[in-house]
């Protein structure tokens, strides 16, 4: 019989695939991951993916910034 | 399975997970076996119904298999598939022919739908219409009125829009504070669409956010769901301590036939309640409660099932339930809870939506309802309020804001869509392009792209193979069913979002083997 794993797909870019590991083994003592499937495939624990998106949030809120979308007012026009 | 709107998964998710018993006892009624038939079924599966129905030996899987065409071979395994999840349909070894598999009608669903069909037996399984008189003033248009008006104070609460004020709906069952009833309330936190912040006060959660994007038929059926949870809770519960459970508890599978029950019945008439069961006259309050039926206080003999009742099982007409709701809710004055007591509900047809939306991310929404404000509200930033409309703009932080809290893009594209201001329905029909600017679309579900950095699904892994023969069989009965995600040919592993029948598919192919 083959056996069957509890847990939650996760696809994601390699990139952030890559974080998510780099996450997983400084932060969480290696305890989200379950197994690393593929490029852009991963196998988390069912009760860790709020944790790791957290995480990831964090994280990409250090490395990336968008920039401030152009604010036109609606007051000036044509009131 | 396309025909299925997102939102009949809830009852379904409930469905599968009843044990087979359940589901013979629910089919001893024929409106609940027409009432299956009718939602839950894609067009395929009620074509091998029809089939079975009144065939008086069972018929082979090969014989099915040569209804469709080789290409559609999954469509058609996923229709049996759901057949046995249902436990409508069950498959046992042929005795005719080798390596093939008899089809047949399970006995109870076969005899209740056949009764449904012919109307035969005295099993009063489709309600019993009131001989006593009725009063003239309870018609269709006050009973979509009334529940419109019920249902508009559930959202509301879920909203937190307004201030608790005493109002109409609310007095005239004789509950003290506005609002919906405080049972209502209890099931809504209980269920997890709001929870209790700081000092006592109510705050939608994200599967409240979710909730309130659904059609209204759907909405209907999460409320139900959580009630049909909350008892069984309650349930076992009392057995746990021992207590007397007489009125409080009440049987799931009497509650889903009476619910299926009140689908069946028609709009606008007056159903005697001596018919029904003791467990049924219990559930009549708290239906009273949802809105579903409404029950005349000088006529307590009586009940009249609303439209959110009686469009429960539809799948076409999820449209036009909410448009109805809307139609019927449409005078609420601007300040909630001053409901007028007279206002009575005559809505010209194409004013079920208001919302215009311009390639900038302006949106104007010629409305005044407290409720489609708050909405509104939750995905974008408002800007100004006039007395009948509200000027709002989709804003990248407005819409991650949103997708944080759960909602995804594509609900939100929904829900302008669906409240789209006529005249967007009709420039967008004359140019033949989407009644949303394709941009905004583009735009919101890059917006979700942007915060979403992962695809979550839930599920279960496959892995440690006997053979490449038993990865092979087993990867490909999982595409069929439709519930493969993912999968390595070379590593011998997939992923599977539901498991329930790929265990009956192991158990059966071990006993084969």
């Amino acid at each position: 019989m083959p056996r069957a794993i509890r847990g939650v797909l996760i696809e994601c870019e390699p990139a952030i695939k890559s974080i998510l590991i780099h996450i997983d083994s400084t932060q969480l003592n290696n305890d989200a991951i379950i197994e690393d499937l593929d490029e852009t495939h991963l196998m988390v624990k069912e009760q860790m993916v709020k944790t790791l998106q957290a995480r990831l949030d964090e994280k990409l809120k250090e490395t990336y910034r968008v920039e401030v979308p152009l604010d036109d007012s609606d007051e000036d026009k044509g009131m | 399975m396309s025909s299925f709107g997102p939102s009949s998964f809830l009852l379904d998710d409930y469905l599968e997970k009843l044990p087979g018993a359940t589901f013979r006892k629910l089919y001893q009624q024929p409106s609940t076996a027409f009432a299956i038939f009718r939602r839950m079924l894609p067009p395929l599966a009620k074509v091998y119904v029809q089939a079975l129905l009144y065939s008086p030996t069972p018929l082979t899987t090969n014989d099915i298999e040569l209804w469709t065409q080789p290409e559609g071979k999954g469509t058609s395994n996923r229709a049996i598939a759901r057949l046995r999840s249902l436990h409508i349909a069950q498959l046992s070894q042929s005795t005719r022919a080798k390596k093939a598999q008899d089809i047949q009608l399970t006995a109870n669903f076969k005899k209740s739908l056949r009764l449904a069909l012919e109307g035969g037996g005295s099993h009063n399984s489709f309600g019993v219409p009131s001989t006593l008189p009725t009063d003239p003033k309870i018609h269709i248009q006050y009973l979509d009125h009334w529940a419109g008006r019920i249902w508009q104070d559930i959202l509301y609460y879920v909203v937190n829009s307004v201030p608790m004020k005493a109002n109409e709906s609310g007095g005239r069952h004789g509950s003290g504070g506005g609002g919906p009833k405080r049972a209502v309330r209890e099931l809504l936190k209980m269920g997890g669409l709001v929870r209790e912040g700081a000092g006592g006060l109510v705050q939608i959660s994200e599967h409240g956010f979710n909730f309130l994007l659904q059609e209204a038929n759907a909405q209907v059926w999460t409320l139900l769901l959580l009630w049909l949870e909350a008892a069984d809770r309650n349930k076992a519960l009392a057995k746990e301590q021992g207590t007397d459970i007489t009125g409080t508890a009440i049987d799931n599978v009497e509650m889903l036939s009476f619910l299926f029950m009140l689908a069946s019945l028609e709009l606008g008439r007056a159903y005697d309640t001596s018919a029904l069961t003791e467990t049924r006259k219990n559930m009549l309050p708290a239906l009273a409660d949802f809105g579903l039926i409404y029950i005349d206080r000088d006529r307590p003999q009586q009940y009249y099932p609303t439209r959110l009742a009686t469009t429960l099982t539809s799948l076409s007409t999820m449209r036009s339930v909410s448009a109805s709701i809307d139609a019927a809710t449409k005078k609420t004055p601007g300040d909630a809870g001053s409901l007028g007591a007279d206002s009575t509900p005559t809505a010209p047809a194409d004013e079920n939506g208001g919302i215009v939306v311009e390639t900038n991310y302006r949106i104007y929404a010629y409305t005044s309802s407290p409720l489609q404000i708050a909405i509104l509200k939750l995905f974008c930033r408002l800007h100004m309020r006039f007395p009948n409309m509200v000027t709002a703009r989709l804003t990248r932080e407005s819409v991650q804001e949103a997708i944080k809290e759960g909602i995804t893009a594509n609900q939100i594209i929904d829900y302008l869509v669906a409240h789209a201001h006529p005249q967007m329905r009709r420039a967008a029909a004359a140019k033949g392009t989407t009644v949303i600017p394709p941009t905004v679309m583009d735009q919101i579900r890059l917006w979700q792209l942007e915060s979403q950095r992962m695809q979550k699904t839930p599920g279960f892994q496959f892995k440690d193979f006997e053979s490449v023969e038993e990865y092979r069989q087993l990867a490909e009965y999982a595409t069929e069913i439709g519930v493969l995600v993912w999968k390595d040919d070379r590593k011998g592993t997939f992923f599977v979002s539901k498991v329930e029948q790929i265990r009956e598919f192991l158990k059966a192919r071990k006993k084969g083997n």
